[in-house]
């Protein structure tokens, strides 16, 4: 095989192909593994399948003054992540060396305690024999009763796949450090607290031993002191001293560099705020103005107590919980940025992977993203992280509402991700419905991108320039078609700014669509059709009657969703308000008595028309899907009932990361750790036999199979490539049968091929028996038709 | 162990590197666990420098840390792990190499380690595999060595009948010393000629006015055609330095910005030295013509690469990646099994010497003509010299095609993975994977399947099975399913 004279020199023909076995042989510790990606018969994905835990999480552990290393909590806190993976263990490995090695306590020649503010560190480590790697932030927070004043964590995120946790380095550290500097935040304010409220026992623990040496020396008339008065003096003085080193541990916390805060994610009022207290903790604490209680106005009402002047050291005591060390607001807010971290990391490396580089590529084409990609959703996958990491919006709003935020991150990548279909629906809904005053209030307000930069659009378009869909529609010819569904896509992005905008598109829509229709007719003959496109689901029909009468059955549902859960499923594009019901239903269940829109195959996620679930299922379940956005703990099933609302997108490359995204958002807590994105757009098979409980195997099956009905169709038919074409051009195509059901299945395989095709946009009539109307050709892009 | 080591001292062994250029790095270290005293320094290796960039004490100080925790190691035999360290508190990034070993009768922990500035840490972290894969392969070595050594002294103990504890371990040293000055030197040289994460297409022959103007069209074509099929790895030979760089400029804009900061331009007095694992590095010929490409390292580097020599406008290429992967795997067995046999200290020490006498020339069989011809990259470069140059659509086009190629890698993973239930069944179907992913020219699904490895390591393997045969020859048993 190779034939190099000098490796023939250096190894000799024998050695080379086999050790000669009359040496000792090379131990197989010393050598390496002929095959690096793991055993005989391994496969680059049976080698994250190596460690006990089923996918990656994050450990928080703490080392204990008290017991040493031990774990406190893990995210997601599902015993099932992390299976039997030995924490204990893990968190002696992670904690069992103090990195951050800096003097805090007593310093030699120092009267006073000193605080040091410790800059945190990250360590990648693993342990080869478990299969597990992490990347490890440590941190210093700060308690008044802790030995030296500190207490050290550390926030682990662990993962099979070591290459991901050193590719993804830079990435995991920026997010840990937002975690950790909201921890330390809330810490310093707990910190600062306790030692106002330190200062206020020990405040009044020295009046009241003032007064009690005052009555002692007035009752003394004896002319010296007597031995308890000498002792009372002496607990005087440790009060004193006492007050002074808490008083100068206040200044400490008070002199915490602003830089630092600043240059983070917090918000400069936590930053006030958290000055303030200390700040007005020291003011209290001074001696002539102790007696001023409402100096502690931002705290509850506390009432000092007497306390020992001097603290003994007791180890039976209980240490604070993390919790306890961090303001609530803070350790909540730390809780979701770091779930939101679990969510963004998880999964595959290779589609975390592709999805950068895809975000690097696509900025790289602002020119001409309009041709090829929905700018906006190239702009919000950029700023995705920034919009959805917790930090940030609650910092908007009070810290007592980051409960309520704790989904945040979930939310706003799902909006993003399914924006484009919100606003695609919209320039659907207009032009048959004229309701896009209502709806445009619900997209404005899940878009989150720049007007100016829609206005710039919008004046592209309005010019006519060679990028914008108003030429080419203009044109109307065969050759400028070839943009065509991209402008569509286009248009909708100006419509949730100016609605008379939107009118003149539909317009110009009109003319392009007339111009090009492409009518295949499928073979009547039996022999013709592959058997795929048989219709071997008879209860296909009756089912989609049955959604017929239904429409209103998924309003009824989601009323009955809790608050955010509604908001939710609002801002996914459900009908909520009666106005809009119809004009949602039609675009989202195609339930309504409208007799055009009435198309019951668009119900259901994949279009297929032979589901044979009974449709009240899918009417509950779409709700649940939205809820899934902003429910993080949701139940498995209707997480995975959420991922059936995403179109069969097996054959598009182009939709591989934006279904990715959608499944990051959706997926339920179970999908195993290494290939969790491919679950909802691969249509795996083995999805099913995954660990997930509860999925949808019938939906997911059928998207295959629409995928699969695609494939055949290619190979099928001569004139495959030339109606694919139409399709991907903006053409409207028409698929003449005399068969329903193999019509249907047709136009439900060739439905992925349907440009702004997604679970809002449906631009597919399935099955139609009456002759077409010239405006049905501004509606459907792919049209079954009875011959 | 403890017994025989020699007593703690607190001056540890230090070598000074004097090096030409900037050095990123600090130091080196080399420590153990010492069964009594704990973590122990055994050795240093500090650029020289007129600034004290870190005390002994303090890279002391810090390569202790490196093993802290390892008692409770708990590794694969023969593991050699990986430890990485961003001590902002110190200012420093460490990584660590922790392995065990028999050394003088114990099995101990070690720990081989580098420390670098914190402000290093986005031009390290590309470069981290390269670091680690060269620091390991030297570890695997002088594990061995180790391992011998302690049965040579035994022998001579007995033999002899004295005892030269003093002078026991320290010849691992040399042989790390060995493996750490070159990474040093690379470093250095990444420092001063590495690929800039972005680069100006007007720098590159993208810029020509027409296919042709500046390269051989045919040329350009094979050139990135072969750079793509091989992971992007490509090493460009030449006399002229600037027209290697302009080469090595174009093949980087198929990179990615990360890939990119691990490669290096070629430097214009002087040659650089081959260093594996680079993604693309451009190489000075000698003034008699020639580059000597030294076999071991070629063949250690982490994807198979491409030779293109931009004076006679020859573009080679080595097998595909399991091809690759498996001869190198091979190699280094092989390799560390005659350090194993070898019975005498000359016989070890005769690797210094093949390491000096190993070249390679590409014209030997290990370097083949690309025979895949491809269209993607055809119509790309048809298509792209039709834009205007000087404006930024030639930039735009090849980001488009970037993306189109990566999505492409993404589909092909995601069909194989679907496919094969994720590699729970075998893959047999590579016909219809060509044929439904539009990969029927054996040149686009090199391209597309050398992505997708990259993302997705062990493709090449599981697909084409063991190479007990060559790839060709598998995918006509592949093609017959």
């Amino acid at each position: 095989m190779i034939s190099a004279p000098d490796v023939v020199a250096f190894t000799k023909e024998d050695e080379y192909e086999e050790e000669p076995y009359n040496e000792p042989a090379l131990p197989e510790e010393y050598s390496v593994p002929l095959f690096p990606f793991a055993g005989q018969g391994a496969s680059p994905w049976s080698k994250l399948s190596g460690a006990k835990f089923s996918r990656d999480f994050i450990l928080i552990s703490e080392f204990s003054e008290q017991v040493g290393p031990q774990p406190l909590l893990t995210i997601p806190n599902d015993t099932k992540v992390f299976g039997t993976f030995d924490l204990n263990y893990f968190s002696l490995r992670i904690m069992s060396v103090d990195y951050q090695a800096s003097f805090v306590g007593h310093p030699p020649g120092s009267a006073y305690p000193k605080l040091n503010f410790v800059e945190d560190s990250k360590v990648v480590l693993g342990d080869s024999k478990e299969g597990a790697f992490a990347y490890v932030h440590h941190l210093t927070l700060y308690d008044l009763e802790a030995r030296g004043f500190v207490r050290p964590f550390c926030m682990a995120y662990i993962s099979a796949d070591q290459h991901k946790i050193m590719q993804q380095f830079q990435e995991l550290s920026a997010e840990f450090s937002k975690a950790s500097e909201c921890l330390k935040t809330g810490n310093r304010k707990a910190f600062a607290g306790e030692l106002g409220k330190k200062l206020k026992d020990l405040d009044y623990t020295r009046t009241v031993l003032h007064t009690e040496t005052e009555i002692q020396k007035k009752a003394n008339d004896k002319g010296f002191y007597s031995s308890q008065a000498i002792e009372k003096a002496n607990e005087l003085a440790s009060v004193e001293k006492s007050i002074i080193e808490h008083q100068d541990l206040l200044r400490q916390i008070r002199s915490y560099p602003h830089r630092k805060l600043r240059g983070s994610d917090l918000c400069p009022g936590e930053t006030e705020h958290t000055q303030d207290l200390p700040s007005q903790a020291a003011t209290t604490s001074d001696p002539e103005e102790s007696a001023d209680t409402d100096r502690y106005t931002c705290r509850p009402a506390y009432t000092p107590k007497l306390i020992k002047a001097k603290s003994t050291k007791c180890f039976d005591k209980k240490l604070k919980t993390l919790e306890e060390l961090c303001d609530t607001e803070y350790f909540t807010q730390t809780l979701a940025q770091l779930s939101h971290i679990e969510h963004i990391f998880r999964g595959d490396l290779c589609y975390l992977l592709t999805s950068q580089i895809d975000r690097a590529l696509l900025k790289q084409q602002h020119i001409t993203n309009f041709l090829f990609e929905d700018l906006v959703e190239v702009d919000d996958r950029g700023e995705e992280k920034q919009e959805s990491a917790p930090p940030k919006p609650s910092h908007d709003r009070p810290p007592s509402r980051s409960v309520e935020e704790c989904p945040v991150p979930q939310v706003l990548i799902s909006v993003g991700s399914c924006k484009s279909s919100v606003e695609s629906v919209l320039i659907k809904m207009e032009q048959e419905l004229g309701e896009e005053g209502s709806r445009e209030v619900e997209v404005t307000e899940s878009s989150s991108f720049d007007p100016q930069e829609n206005l710039d659009y919008l004046d592209t378009d309005l010019k006519g320039s060679v990028s914008s869909g108003e030429s080419i529609e203009v044109l109307g010819t065969e050759r400028s078609t070839s943009v065509l569904s991209k402008s569509d896509s286009q248009a909708s992005l100006t419509v949730p700014l100016s609605p008379q905008v939107v009118r003149s598109k539909a317009v110009s829509h009109r003319t392009i669509s007339g111009d090009s229709i492409e009518v295949l007719g499928t073979c009547p003959s039996e022999a013709l059709i592959p058997d795929n496109f048989k219709a071997s689901y008879p209860s296909a029909i009756n089912e989609e009657e049955s959604y017929t009468g239904d429409g209103r059955g998924a309003i009824h549902c989601q009323a009955g969703l809790s608050p955010p859960e509604l908001g939710e499923a609002e801002e996914g594009g459900s009908g909520v308000t009666p106005s809009q019901t119809d004009s949602c239903c039609i675009g989202r269940e195609g339930g309504t008595l409208r007799v055009p829109l009435s198309t019951p195959g668009h119900t259901l996620s994949d279009e297929d028309g032979v589901v044979s679930v009974p449709p009240q299922r899918y009417r509950q379940k779409d709700p649940e899907f939205h809820v899934d956005f902003s429910v993080e703990n949701a139940n498995a099933s209707s997480r995975d009932s959420g991922s059936e609302g995403f179109p069969a997108y097996e054959l598009d490359p182009s939709h591989l990361l934006a279904s990715r995204d959608g499944s990051k958002t959706s997926l339920d807590d179970h999908s195993d750790a290494t290939s969790y994105g491919s679950s909802v757009t691969s249509a795996s098979s083995d999805r099913t036999s995954s660990s997930a409980p509860a999925t949808g195997p019938s939906s997911e099956r059928h998207k295959k199979r629409a995928g699969q009905s695609a494939l055949k169709f290619i190979r099928q038919y001569p004139f495959a490539h030339p109606a694919i074409y139409s399709l991907l051009s903006g053409r409207t195509l028409v698929i003449l049968g005399e068969e329903e059901a193999a019509v249907r299945k047709l136009v439900t395989a060739l439905s992925v091929f349907v440009p702004s095709y997604s679970r809002h946009a449906k631009p597919v009539k399935h099955w139609v028996s009456s002759p077409l109307h010239i405006t049905d050709f501004q509606k459907w892009k792919l049209i079954g038709l009875q011959r | 162990m403890s017994t025989l080591c020699p007593p703690p001292s607190p001056a540890v062994a230090k070598t000074e590197i004097a090096l030409s250029g900037e050095s990123p790095l600090l130091a080196a270290t080399f420590a153990y666990w010492d069964n009594i005293l704990g973590p122990r320094v055994r050795h240093i290796w500090a650029p020289k420098t007129e600034q004290l960039l870190l005390s002994d004490g303090e890279i002391t100080f810090l390569a202790n840390h490196t093993l802290n925790g390892e008692i409770l190691r708990n590794a694969e035999s023969g593991a050699i792990d990986v430890k990485f360290f961003v001590l902002s508190e110190k200012g420093v990034i460490i990584v660590s190499l922790i392995f065990d070993g028999n050394w003088n009768g114990d099995r101990s922990t070690y720990g081989l380690s580098i420390i670098l500035p914190q402000t290093e840490l986005s031009f390290y972290l590309p470069l981290h595999r390269v670091c680690v894969d060269r620091l390991t392969h030297i570890i695997r070595k002088g594990r061995i060595w180790m391992h011998k050594e302690r049965q040579e002294n035994v022998q001579k103990i007995i033999l002899e009948g004295t005892e030269r504890m003093e002078d026991q371990g320290q010849s691992i040293i040399p042989m790390l010393t060995g493996e750490v000055i070159p990474v040093m030197e690379l470093l250095s040289s990444m420092k001063s000629h590495g690929v800039p994460e972005e680069i100006d297409i007007a720098d590159t022959v993208l810029n020509d006015d027409d296919i042709g103007d500046s390269c051989h069209e045919g040329f350009l074509l094979n050139a990135i055609s072969s750079h793509l099929q091989t992971c992007g790895c490509s090493v460009v030979v030449g006399s002229s330095a600037e027209k290697v760089n302009k080469i090595v400029r174009t093949l980087c804009l198929f990179l990615t910005p990360a890939e990119r900061k691990c490669s290096r331009l070629c430097e214009a007095e002087s040659s650089f030295k081959y260093e594996s694992g680079l993604f693309v590095q451009g190489l000075l010929k000698d003034s008699t013509g020639s580059f000597v490409l030294p076999f071991r390292q070629v063949m250690y580097a982490p994807y198979p690469t491409t030779h293109i020599d931009v004076d006679v406008n020859t573009v080679k290429q080595m097998p595909p990646c399991h091809e690759h992967i498996y001869n190198q795997r091979r190699y280094m067995r092989s390799e560390l099994a005659a350090f194993w046999r070898a019975t005498s200290e000359e016989d070890m020490a005769q690797d210094t010497i093949i390491y000096t006498d190993e070249s390679f020339t590409p014209d030997l069989n290990i370097f083949q003509d690309v025979l895949h011809r491809d269209t993607l990259v055809k119509a790309f470069l048809d298509q792209v010299f039709h834009l205007k140059p000087g404006l930024s659509l030639r930039s735009t086009f090849l980001a488009q095609f970037l993306l189109v190629l990566h999505r492409k890698a993404l589909t092909l993973i995601k069909y194989i993975e679907d496919d094969t239930q994720k590699g729970k069944k075998p893959f047999k179907s590579l016909r219809n994977l060509k044929i439904d992913l539009d990969l029927t020219a054996e040149g686009d699904l090199n391209i597309i399947m050398a992505l997708a490895e990259k993302i997705k390591p062990g493709l090449h393997s599981f697909i084409f099975g063991r190479p007990f045969y060559t790839s060709v020859q598998e995918r006509d048993v592949l093609m017959t399913f």
